[in-house]
């Protein structure tokens, strides 16, 4: 599923990043790499996304997010 | 050894490169820009033990390929050897995420050492680090500490001096056994000699192979043979590179961490302060508040240096007469009191804005808030290209347009901080509020209500033309991204570092504007004066021949004087208006109003008498929408150090705000 389908509080792991050589490199840098896990602490509407994953709070714009695959994981 | 030795700062945005930088450096520094780029430079000095090192900051970035043109420019610098030894910052507070610079700079040769910062923030979350083990690891200097904290800068020196005597660079056996994993990289790597490039090693010329780095690959295609190119991209095409090499960085940086850091489980929500600027309904408002409040304290340490401005300006006529008594010729006193006195009157006024700007925005950097405002904002300046943080001058420019220049210091991308000034400027303000209402409604009644929200329509629309006709040359197409950003966890506020940082850049500030100040003051002098007594001035002799063209956009010659008059100084407008309608001396009229010389009582009666309303509205919308002021010019400039582009913006203005008052004097003319 995307990240984007995630509601508040659920927990998942990246599994596959898609985009463009600028985006994989600005988002692996961030620490959002496959296999990583993550929770989602916002997600509203026409805000980015903001997730928590290594330590960090990270803001995520929507539409960068649209490249970035997850599968669910325990919390 | 007497030569000096380069040391080149890296790091993360918001890994406290600026903080260290000011902290070694102190006043010692130079801001400028890269030879033919749109990114600034920064470069400092400092003296340890009785040797002198430049201290070269690199721009900020988030790793070391070639996405921004920042990047590319750090890596060359790095790379050209022109460094003899590189320091790498990381924030132990988010250790793993910002040790992501250090895995890209594995298998760079030129010698480094770690600064793990921010130990203050860590500590607080319960962190410990053992940071021997992580330098055993690393095979590099690698130090702990908080680089706003002045007592703690032993450390940094006798680290650096061990990495430039030692020559230590990066142990990258882990990483490269865990390079070894991704298919194709032993092949590419065996194919890419070692020295091919000078300054990287061939592993690292292979990942970023891998990583399709377009700069690393034309280098590789004009070394290498044709056959060995080609198979080194066909290797390349059939594996997704970046994400597999960026996987790998982190499994060593996991690698380096493991059993070297202890920390305790921190519960993952948001403080009570985030869920505020967080809210879906409430983090605007929350945002704004906090920009106003923020502009409100800064007039607290700025009131008493303006009110010393301010009384500057008072000196001019006792000083005139006194050296009128001595028999000082005419000429010698005018540019003594209207100029040498008038500028440092608005100098010193912009320097109390300018420090109370830079403190209380500073402060709201460096304790973490700024991010938050760029996560709320992010969607909306997004629109206009720019960053969140942008909102933030934004905002200031309607109390001081200075204001708003002054605070784009917190935007760390050059293009969008000159896309940022050139839009603050079509903010009306606060000189614009004194002078504008009151005109409005001398001449429209109620109808100044309708005026004033016209104002601030065709100020949006300006704003987003300006933006769509600006950014084309300041925002690249590939650097329009959506935020992906860390918001950093809250610090308490170094008021000494703060404090060192804001009086080194208030000093800086009053050297650089007095240039501009006084060249433009003088310029405007020259052109105001009347070298024969009674004689006509420039300016005037201009203003009537081209009577015939300014009254096209609604400006009698009197009218256009003031609409000159207001880039002075927009306070000075009206007193021009009626000096010049009453038969006043031109040149007198004009630096006396500039001094804050009342408008006459009668004001209201001489502008009824001798202006129409459609002549009145074209007068409006020139002034509003004019460049702000002499002072705002120096600030733009101050911030931006690029004449061409501070005089681009300032045409801009000029040339807007006469098209905006033609508009407004042909409306005014089918309406009345």
């Amino acid at each position: 599923m995307r990240l984007l389908e995630l509601k508040e509080k659920q927990t998942a792991r990246v599994a596959a990043l898609d985009g463009d050589a600028r985006f994989i490199g600005r988002i692996t840098s961030i620490g959002l790499t496959p296999g990583c896990k993550l929770t989602v602490i916002k997600n509203d509407k026409n805000r980015p996304m903001l997730v928590y994953s290594r330590d960090t709070m990270i803001a995520l714009n929507r539409n960068e997010c649209e490249g970035i695959e997850v599968t669910e994981a325990e919390a | 050894m007497s030569e000096e030795m380069t040391i080149a700062l890296l790091g993360q945005p918001n890994a406290g490169k600026s903080t260290l930088f000011n902290s070694l450096t102190g006043l010692r520094q130079h801001v400028g820009n890269w030879p033919g780029k749109t990114v600034e430079k920064k470069e400092g000095s400092f003296t340890y033990n009785g040797k002198t090192y430049i201290l070269a900051d690199l721009p900020g970035s988030y790793s070391l390929s070639a996405n921004s043109e920042e990047e590319v420019i750090t890596r060359d610098f790095i790379a050209s050897g022109k460094a003899d030894v590189v320091c790498i910052l990381a924030d132990s507070s988010q250790l793993e995420r910002s040790l992501f610079m250090t895995a890209d700079y594995a298998g760079i040769t030129v010698p480094c050492f770690l600064i793990l910062n921010m130990e203050d923030v860590a500590v607080d979350q319960g962190k410990k680090i053992d940071v021997s083990l992580i330098e055993e690891r690393l095979g590099i200097p690698v130090i702990w500490f908080s680089a706003a904290d002045k007592k703690e800068y032993g450390a940094f020196y006798e680290a650096m001096e061990r990495a430039i005597s030692n020559k230590t660079t990066l142990k990258t056996e882990a990483l490269e056994e865990l390079y070894g994993k991704i298919d194709g990289y032993d092949e590419i790597k065996t194919l890419i000699p070692e020295d091919l490039i000078s300054g990287y090693s061939s592993m690292w010329l292979a990942s970023k192979t891998l990583e399709n780095d377009p700069v690393i690959l034309a280098k590789l295609k004009n070394t290498l043979d044709e056959k060995t190119m080609n198979r080194i991209d066909e290797i390349r095409s059939a594996v997704q590179g970046a994400v597999a090499t960026g996987s790998a960085k982190f499994d060593w940086i996991d690698q380096i961490v493991k059993g070297a850091v202890e920390e305790k489980k921190e519960n993952i929500s948001l403080s009570r302060l985030d869920r505020i600027y967080t809210h879906k309904r409430w983090g605007k408002a929350a945002v704004i508040l906090t920009i106003l409040i923020g502009l409100l304290l800064s007039f607290v340490p700025a009131a008493p240096i303006m009110g010393l401005g301010q009384s500057v300006s008072k000196l001019v006529k006792p000083v005139n007469n006194g050296l009128s008594d001595l028999g000082c010729p005419r000429l010698v006193r005018a540019l003594i009191c209207n100029v040498g006195i008038q500028s440092m009157s608005f100098i010193i006024m912009m320097l109390g804005f300018v420090f109370g700007v830079t403190l209380v925005f500073g402060l709201l950097e460096e304790v973490g808030i700024m991010a938050r405002i760029s996560y709320v904002f992010d969607n909306t300046m997004g629109k206009l290209g720019l960053q969140g943080k942008s909102v933030m001058p934004f905002l200031v420019s309607f109390g001081c347009t200075m204001g708003g220049a002054a605070g784009t210091r917190v935007i760390d991308n050059w293009g969008q901080k000159v896309l940022t000034i050139a839009l603050a400027w079509a903010v009306p303000c606060g000189a614009t509020w004194s002078v504008v209402p009151m005109l409005s409604s001398l001449f429209f009644g109620a109808g100044a209500i309708i005026v004033i929200i016209a104002i601030l329509a065709v100020m949006i629309l300006h704003m987003w033309i300006t933006a769509k006709i600006f950014s084309r040359k300041l925002v690249k197409e590939g650097d329009r991204y959506g935020m992906i950003m860390e918001l950093p966890p809250y610090h308490r506020p170094k008021w000494g570092s703060l404090l060192r940082f804001v009086l080194g850049r208030t000093k800086d500030t009053f050297i650089r504007v007095t240039k501009v100040v006084m060249f433009v003051c003088l310029l405007f002098f020259l052109m105001s004066y009347s070298f024969n007594e009674g004689g006509d001035p420039l300016l005037y002799k201009i203003g009537v021949a081209i009577e015939p063209v300014t009254k096209w956009v609604g400006l009698k010659w009197e009218l256009f004087m003031a609409f000159v008059a207001s880039s002075v100084g927009k306070e000075g407008a009206l007193g021009v208006i009626s000096a010049l309608f009453t038969g006043g001396n031109f040149s007198g009229a004009f630096y006396e109003s500039m001094a804050g010389a009342a408008a006459s009582e009668d004001l209201n009666d001489i502008l009824l008498a001798n202006v129409t309303k459609p002549e009145a509205l074209a007068f409006i919308f020139a002034i509003t929408f004019n460049m702000p002021c002499v002072v705002a010019l120096a600030a733009t400039y101050q911030e931006i150090h690029s004449v061409k582009w501070t005089v681009r913006i300032a045409v801009y203005y000029t040339i807007v705000a006469l098209i905006l008052a033609a508009i407004a004097y042909h409306v005014g003319c089918i309406i009345w």
